[in-house]
């Protein structure tokens, strides 16, 4: 059990990461879109 | 219809003597597709010796030398077509579909040659058991199409382009490599005295998909 | 705003599901876990990889560099997830043999895939002129797909493999415990909108740098 929340926290740090950064790739690709 | 058909096949036939006869003008590809599968051969049997007993060694050696030789050569038929600006004149008179038909027909012709010399010598070199011959050749003469329809393909791929010699040994290994694989398997399965079924049937899969799918692109390789 | 949040939560709570409420498969043990994200991965990779080679025919049929765009990213993003299906692929490979790479069928073939599409990627890089570029590459797209079903599909089937069985089968159906397919499925449409949402801004992006070069 224990093994599994320590397997479920590093994926979901490492999803949450990969996220955030898409997120940011798109709010640089809408900004330059703008201009 | 007939005559549509046989004048095409009369193309193709045309372009197939042409390039045999300007390769054996000069035979600067043969040349150099002999020497290199000779020579790596050699170094290759001189550092590894005589290996009998290793049906695994041997097999994947002798497609190795046999792919690397093919890449070193197979190039040139359309590269050299670009360089000496024939291709224009060969488009008024043939489609693009005949063109590649007529070379690829010539680069089977090509490699088989060079695989009548080398493959011959590697058996003596490397003191490889006898093999069961209609396996084999099976095997060799699948593998052979598949490397004959893959470097007519990405050769006028890659005429087109400018960095030409690396690219189209990069660019032909990724697609080789289920042929490699396959022929590597059933060529050491023939002297194991295993069945080869599985592999003849992707070999063959693999060339006939591989003709095919090409034969329908080449159409659509050059812009006008 | 609120479907890419959709998309985060939506993947979020599947691993938490599969991880912390999905039983193991009895073959598999603790590496049932792997399959959550290995097979989905694999899976995108056929359709990134498919999607670009019908963007390739449509871009040969039409000319309209825009299937070209679609062609080309969607061939970058089945590199990537082709790079993740291998790496969970051989991670399972450990926990389950011991060793990282075995040349296993299955192993090999989606290794050959990666390389197929790497020589697409360098193809690419290495062609000046929009059109000259679109074209070939189309052309090598389209002959590259051939060879990724049968690696993928068939060369398992063929020869003996270390691999688990396929668990989606050849007659379609599914074997799993119900939790499991849940999940499994779950993740699928997971990625399956991950992959569209990257898709749309890599193309984005490349109809941006065209802009910009214009």
């Amino acid at each position: 059990m224990d093994r599994n929340w320590v397997v479920l926290g590093v994926s979901l740090l490492v999803w949450g990461l990969l996220f955030t950064w898409i997120l940011r790739l798109e709010r640089r690709v809408r900004e330059v879109e703008r201009r | 219809m007939p005559n549509a058909a046989s004048s095409s096949a009369a193309t193709v036939w045309a372009i197939l003597r042409k390039e045999c006869r300007s390769e054996w003008r000069t035979r600067y590809g043969l040349n150099a597709a002999v020497l290199f599968a000779v020579t790596s051969l050699t170094a290759v049997t001189f550092s590894a010796g005589r290996m009998p007993d290793r049906p695994d060694l041997l097999a994947a050696l002798l497609w190795i030398t046999l792919l690397f030789a093919a890449l070193a050569s197979m190039s040139h038929a359309f590269v050299r077509e670009m360089e000496s600006r024939t291709l224009l004149l060969l488009r008024l008179v043939a489609s693009p579909t005949e063109i590649a038909l007529g070379k690829l027909l010539f680069n089977i012709a090509f490699l088989l040659v060079v695989e009548a010399i080398t493959v011959p010598l590697f058996l003596v070199l490397t003191g490889a058991p006898p093999v069961r011959l209609t396996q084999f050749l099976t095997i060799l003469g699948l593998g052979t199409l598949s490397l004959a329809a893959s470097s007519t393909l990405v050769g006028a791929v890659i005429a087109q382009t400018r960095s030409r010699g690396a690219l189209f040994a990069g660019v032909s290994l990724p697609l080789l490599l289920p042929v490699l694989a396959s022929g590597v398997a059933g060529t050491r399965a023939q002297w194991d005295g295993m069945p080869i079924l599985a592999d003849v049937r992707l070999l063959a899969a693999y060339a006939v998909a591989l003709l095919g799918v090409s034969l329908l692109l080449y159409d659509h390789l050059w812009e006008d | 705003m609120i479907w890419r949040i959709g998309i985060f939560l939506w993947i979020a709570a599947t691993m938490a599901v599969a991880l912390l409420a999905a039983p193991l498969v009895p073959v598999l043990q603790e590496t049932t876990r792997v399959l959550y994200f290995h097979i989905p991965s694999a899976w995108i990779t056929v359709v990134a990889l498919g999607w670009s080679m019908l963007n390739s025919v449509l871009y040969l049929w039409r000319r309209d560099l825009r299937r070209d765009d679609h062609a080309a990213a969607a061939a970058e993003l089945g590199f990537l997830f082709c790079i993740a299906a291998t790496v969970t692929g051989s991670i399972w490979a450990k926990s389950m043999w011991g060793s990282w790479w075995n040349w296993d069928p299955r192993e090999t073939s989606i290794f050959f895939v990666l390389l197929i599409y790497g020589a697409y990627l360098a193809l690419r890089a290495s062609i000046e002129g929009e059109e000259k570029r679109a074209r070939l590459s189309a052309v090598y797209s389209i002959v590259a797909f051939v060879a990724v079903p049968p690696l993928m599909f068939v060369v398992p089937r063929i020869y003996q493999s270390l691999h688990p069985d396929p668990i989606i089968n050849s007659s379609g159906k599914i074997d799993m415990d119900p939790m499991i397919r849940w999940c499994f499925f779950s993740m699928l449409v997971g990625f399956t909108f991950l992959f569209s949402w990257l898709q749309s801004l890599r193309v984005r992006v490349f109809r941006l740098e065209r802009r910009l070069a214009a």
